[in-house]
């Protein structure tokens, strides 16, 4: 898909850039995303492409509870896109990383090189799904349905490179941060007011007992 | 009042372990063929006749480690009846960027070139084995180098993302394949050299001797190099550090510590460096099976143990 913007002022093209902005500040924690995506994309039981990591921190009185809303952060450099051996994972136009189903051969390598742990395999279509931001919705026109359905208005999904969204106003006006800038995978999911402990996957859990969901 | 060790995650949704027992498998016997092809090169270039049957035993194992290889990938794969949309190399269809891709293509090349080399091995053409085997060597490091490659650009995964691991993994295949080779010519001294002269038999004899002292080096240089990753990995990056603590006190250090290093590598590099052990055909088969064992447990940590640590 290749939709291109009006000419802006300085007379040039500018492609769609899709980014999601989550602003932590409005967000109560609800999983009404995770619930709309599991609907709107048939995702199968016990499997997520986006769902609130919860965190509690502090000591009695001085406590708190932070969320995390997690998606694949859609990468400027996916190092998903870069290991899949037969281009079932690609890139569109307008930033959206994508996996074909009817190429996916169920290697898994995207899954072990993605440093989000965002993807998984489908255990009824024996292939790889991941978040896509509701690619069929936006070509449609409409939102993601995670953003539709965010009742705190936490989600703000758009165009940054349209100056006049309001992702890139809030972007332009706020601090954001995104999760593990270090890796360079450049992710295209942006938090304002994100809590270290909860965007560190190494805190408040026991690890030699991390449970790994079994395979499909 | 440190608020981190206050912190508790109340909700989460890991999703399943990638690369599981199949992979690790896939790793070790692409290593055992690896490994055995370069003993088998370096006896036929070697040239002399008493190096002949090493040269013989590792052409055979190459091709056969090679064939039972990619099985597991198959068995791995949630699709494996399109396994052939690898095998199109066409520009449009396969991404040239991807280490598998890499890996295809060197399955393709080297099991073919080696079962040349091995067919002319075992016809006694001194001439075109030597040519099959200089070919052959390159493609032998490479075919396992990728693998490293595999993990290596792996880079969420912090024990994986090191330039170390194909040179890790190479060193780690020389060491397997050393070992099988000892045991393969042990059964082959003991059991199909009822025939030979007392003379022969001792040349024979010799010979694995001079393999254990082989096995011994590469042991050596392999424990280096796991000893400069654990190094590295441990004041690294915290998720580095987390695969560290798996390792060598957390859930895999019984796999690590106790088979790897202490079985594995240990116990074997004594046996084959001690004068009232390092002669004898049962102790030297011994210590290739405990390498062998160790390595496997090898395998199984990095690729099992490097995916442990979460990543959200
Ligand atoms: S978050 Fe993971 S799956 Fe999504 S684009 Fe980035 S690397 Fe790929
Ligand atoms: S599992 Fe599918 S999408 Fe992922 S790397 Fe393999 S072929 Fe590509």
């Amino acid at each position: 898909m290749a939709k291109e913007l009006e000419p802006s002022r300085d007379g040039r093209k500018r492609k769609i850039r899709y980014a999601m902005l989550v602003d932590l500040r409005r967000c109560v924690g609800c999983q009404s995303c995770s619930v709309a995506c599991k609907s709107e994309n048939e995702v199968p039981l016990g499997k997520f492409r986006t769902w609130v990591k919860v965190i509690e921190k502090g000591r009695y009185p001085d406590v708190s509870r932070h969320f995390l809303p997690s998606f694949c952060n859609n990468c400027a450099k996916p190092i998903c896109n870069r290991n899949c051996p037969v281009k079932a994972t690609y890139v569109r136009d307008d930033g959206i990383v994508m996996v074909n189903m009817h190429r996916c051969i169920g290697c898994m390598y995207c899954m072990a090189s993605c440093p989000y742990d965002v993807r998984y395999i489908n255990p009824l279509r024996k292939i790889v799904q991941k978040c896509d931001w509701c690619a069929h919705r936006l070509d449609a026109g409409l939102l993601p349905a995670c953003v539709e359905t965010c009742l705190g208005r936490a989600l703000i999904f758009g165009d940054i490179n349209d100056p006049n969204s309001e992702i890139s106003q809030l972007m332009s006006t706020n601090p954001v941060v995104t999760l593990k800038p270090a890796l360079d995978t450049q992710p295209h999911v942006f938090y304002i007011g994100a809590d270290a402990d909860a965007m560190d996957p190494t805190k408040g859990i026991d690890i030699d007992h991390v449970h790994f969901h079994e395979p499909y | 009042m440190d608020v981190g060790s206050q912190v508790t995650v109340l909700y989460n949704a890991p999703h399943l372990m990638p690369f599981q027992l199949p992979i690790a498998q896939y790793f070790y016997f692409t290593g055992l063929s690896a490994g055995s092809f370069v003993i088998s090169v370096i006896a036929v270039l070697g040239g002399k006749v008493e190096y002949k049957p090493l040269g013989r035993i590792g052409a055979i194992l190459a091709p056969l480690c090679l064939v039972l290889a990619p099985l597991n990938l198959l068995v791995d794969m949630t699709q494996p009846l399109r396994a052939w949309h690898l095998m199109t190399y066409l520009p449009g269809y396969v991404n040239f960027k991807s280490p598998i891709t890499y890996g295809v293509i060197l399955l393709t090349v080297y099991p073919i070139s080696a079962t040349i080399y091995a067919y002319f091995v075992y016809s006694n053409n001194h001439k075109m084995s030597k040519f099959f085997a200089i070919i052959g060597i390159p493609l032998a490091i490479a075919v396992h180098g990728y693998t490293g490659f595999i993990l290596a650009l792996g880079k969420g995964r912090a024990l994986w993302n090191t330039s170390l691991m194909p040179t890790l993994f190479i060193v780690s295949a020389m060491v397997s394949g050393i070992a099988l080779m000892i045991i393969m010519a042990i059964v082959r001294n003991v059991f199909l050299m009822k025939n030979a002269t007392a003379e022969e038999r001792q040349k024979d004899a010799k010979l694995i001797h001079g393999l254990g002292g082989f096995l011994g080096a590469a042991i050596i240089t392999d424990m280096f190099l796991l000893f400069n990753a654990v190094l590295v990995i441990l004041t690294s990056s915290k998720e580095a550090f987390e695969a560290a603590h798996l390792l060598l006190w957390g859930k895999f250090s019984m796999e690590f510590i106790g088979i790897e290093i202490v079985l594995g590598s240990l116990i074997p590099l004594f046996i084959v460096y001690y004068p009232k052990t390092k002669n004898s055909f049962k102790w030297l088969t011994f210590a290739s099976l405990l390498t062998m064992i160790g390595i496997f447990a090898m395998r199984f940590t990095v690729v099992v143990g490097g995916q442990s640590v979460p990543l959200h």
